[in-house]
């Protein structure tokens, strides 16, 4: 009796994703899988709400979107998931791997958005900036030059750990403007690296880090994902030389049709401006509709990575110079970092220019959209520290086998010397 | 069913053998078989050709003897004091030594942040009493990974170790005095080999634990400070390259095996 108790409340676990399942099968419900955080309720508010009131499909939301997940996925024949998030680069990787399916776009109908956020193979979805900041009361720097002259500016720093982010910067550091970073001077750049490296506390993983370090004073001045310190009185900030980028949503590989549809329903709610607006007002990030910077707040303005004022002051990535030089600029980074990077950017290397995961913010500035290069393929966000997956054990001393020792007296001397 | 009780635990073995042991078996066998390529040990080369993990895996190496010596340094004498002490205070003292494992590993090495930090208690306490001018930087470098590894498991060590202790028979180390023997003498002569079969066992439990340790590095280290868990996480769920992963971890697997030998062996000795 008990035994069947005990089997029937373990049926029931399973029953709960069927009874889910039951209502996908006209597709009422599809999964994702987002980076989190803030982000992800930006698509909930943004997105999946509206979705929701008009077609009654819900979209269940699941974090964090590493590309390690998105393989098992695939690789284990799961289709349950239908869409994933990832990052300009990671995106170019997961098609590489066949990861993902193509976007038909016609079943998308979407309304006017920029052209590199309708990629083949995902849909724009956000755009976000990479910048500087500092912790009030430090001296402001007005652009990278100032930002790496820690003799005018002392202070700590926290750079990412990425040579794509800290590369660019570092030669606009050395004087480069920002329209001509790409080809870019790796010399220069490492260089102004060597002189600004002594000075740099924390290489971060994780976009939390910046302002968290900001704010217990561990570092003064951070290069960090706009998104974590617009609008907090705690930090200054420029998008002066900022790099701008975008993240998408991606299908995953073997996604039935009904949910296809189901996924490309959304889509067209993610390409609509008013819905974009209200993600907007969740995280100051921007969804890719030329239409969008009339709906935004006026006062907000600053805020986001697209907006005039901004994308007129910041650089967008070069893919295809990236794509070319990658490795070579990999090799002189592991040279130059100390071993984290160094064991990183080698693996990176076997993998071409492989990403990782946006945690809670990707986005790019349309600043330079009209330029030959796809901007769709810029560089991607690290996933953040997977902290909770603790491969720490946490075993129990083993102290059975001293129990039972005997409490006799040991009866010989034993000199571990040897000597007398 | 036998009167051997092997049917009671013939599910649980299945369940191990099922659950636990055949994804290990598949997660080694991925180094090998690559989907759709057949047999290689292309995975095992690439082990050697890029020195990058053999470093990795040799760093990892050096910070956990580093962990271990330090938290030998305080667990011993530690150890010690608590066998000197009456029967409530010890009580308390093991108390104390074992309620690190009821808080969140995350929570500790969290903790560490505010503790060893800039504006932290340690720093404020050393800039109030005038013993330095600027902020120690305690962290996001190997000193504070050590401090935190060695804070995780000093009760691995400190708990075998003070059951072995408490063994010792007191009138043995009273014959050694009454013989004349200095208590540096009787230290050494008798106390100390007596606890090291003891202190050799806890010290390779804790060099095996800190091998795989993942978060202290991570969060402690500042990007700065690698280890082997680390590198395989970058592996597994970024890159995402399963197969280097599986080589690297078999590696890992072996090393520990053998430390754990090692380990099995003196833990034997310890207890007979």
């Amino acid at each position: 009796m008990k035994r069947r108790t005990f089997v029937g409340a373990a049926a029931a676990l399973p029953t709960v994703g069927i009874l889910c399942g039951t209502a996908r099968a006209q597709s009422k419900e599809i999964r994702m899988i987002e980076s989190g955080g803030a982000s992800g309720e930006s698509i909930e508010k943004g997105y999946i709400e509206p979705l929701f009131k008009k077609t009654g499909i819900k979209v269940v939301r699941e974090s964090p979107s590493s590309l390690g997940k998105l393989r098992a996925l695939v690789e284990s024949g799961q289709t349950t998931t239908t869409l994933f998030e990832l990052g300009s680069g990671t995106i170019l990787q997961a098609k590489k791997l066949g990861l993902i399916e193509k976007v038909d776009w016609a079943a998308v109908d979407p309304a006017p958005m920029f052209p590199e956020a309708k990629n083949e193979y995902g849909f724009g979805y956000q755009y976000f900036s990479t910048i500087m900041a500092w912790r009030k009361g430090a001296k402001e720097p007005k652009n990278f030059a100032e930002f790496f002259d820690t003799k005018a500016f002392p202070g700590k720093r926290t750079l990412p750990d990425y040579p794509w982010y800290c590369l660019p910067f570092a030669c606009q550091a050395g004087g480069v403007p920002i329209d001509k970073l790409f080809p870019l001077d790796v010399d220069l750049a490492f260089k102004k690296l060597n002189e600004i490296k002594k000075d740099v506390a924390v290489w971060w993983k994780a976009g939390a880090q910046p302002p968290q370090l900001m704010k217990d004073n561990e570092v003064q001045y951070a290069i960090c994902w706009s998104g974590r310190v617009v609008g907090d009185p705690a930090f200054g900030l420029t998008f002066n030389g900022g790099k701008a980028d975008l993240s998408f949503i991606a299908i995953v590989k073997g996604s039935s049709p009904d949910n296809k549809a189901a996924a490309y329903k959304l889509f067209h709610e993610m390409s609509l401006p008013e819905n974009q607006a209200k993600a907007a007002e969740v995280i100051s990030y921007t969804g890719p509709s030329p239409d969008l910077d009339a709906l935004l707040p006026k006062d907000k303005l600053w805020q986001f990575p697209t907006s005039k004022q901004n994308k007129e002051v910041q650089y967008f990535e070069n893919a295809e110079w990236w794509a070319d030089n990658g490795e070579a600029v990999n090799k002189k980074w592991e040279a130059f970092a100390t071993p984290v990077a160094l064991f990183v950017c080698s693996i990176r290397r076997l993998r071409h220019w492989s990403g990782a995961v946006p945690r809670a913010e990707p986005a790019h500035g349309h600043a330079q959209r009209t330029a030959g290069v796809s901007p769709a393929h810029t560089l991607f966000h690290p996933e953040s520290i997977p902290a909770a997956r603790s491969h720490e054990r946490a075993g129990r001393p083993r102290s059975s086998e001293h129990e039972q020792a005997r409490h006799g007296l040991p009866r010989r001397r034993r000199p571990r010397s040897g000597r007398h | 069913m036998r009167g051997n009780g092997f049917g009671f635990i013939a599910p649980l073995l299945v369940l191990m053998l099922v659950a636990f042991n055949a994804p290990i078996v598949y997660m080694l066998g991925l180094a090998f078989w690559e989907k759709g390529r057949g047999f290689t040990t292309e995975h095992y080369e690439g082990l050697f050709e890029a020195p990058v993990y053999l470093r990795v895996l040799g760093n990892t190496m050096r910070i956990s003897l580093i962990a271990t010596v330090a938290n030998i340094a305080i667990g011993y004498p530690l150890a010690h004091w608590m066998r000197g002490l009456g029967d409530r205070a010890r009580m308390i003292a093991i108390a104390l030594v074992v309620l690190p494992f009821w808080v969140s590993i995350l929570v500790r090495t969290y903790a560490w942040i505010v503790v060893l930090g800039n504006g932290g208690l340690v720093n404020r306490g050393l800039m109030w009493l005038g013993v330095t001018d600027a902020p120690v930087s305690f962290l996001y470098n190997e000193l504070g990974v050590t401090i935190g590894m060695a804070n995780v498991l000093l009760p691995f060590l400190v708990l075998p170790l003070f059951a072995a202790m408490i063994r010792i028979d007191d009138r043995l180390l009273q014959a050694a005095a009454s013989l004349g023997a200095s208590p540096r003498t009787i230290f050494w002569k008798i106390y100390f080999p007596l606890t090291l079969p003891a202190l050799a066992a806890g010290a390779l439990l804790v060099f095996i634990l800190c091998l795989g340790f993942y978060v202290t590095p991570a969060v402690l280290g500042g990007g700065r400070v690698p280890m082997i868990s680390n590198l395989l996480d970058t592996l597994i769920n970024q890159i995402p390259r399963w197969e280097q992963a599986s080589a690297i971890s078999t590696l890992l697997l072996i090393v520990t095996l053998v430390i754990f030998a090692a380990y099995r062996r003196l833990d034997r000795k310890a207890s007979s």
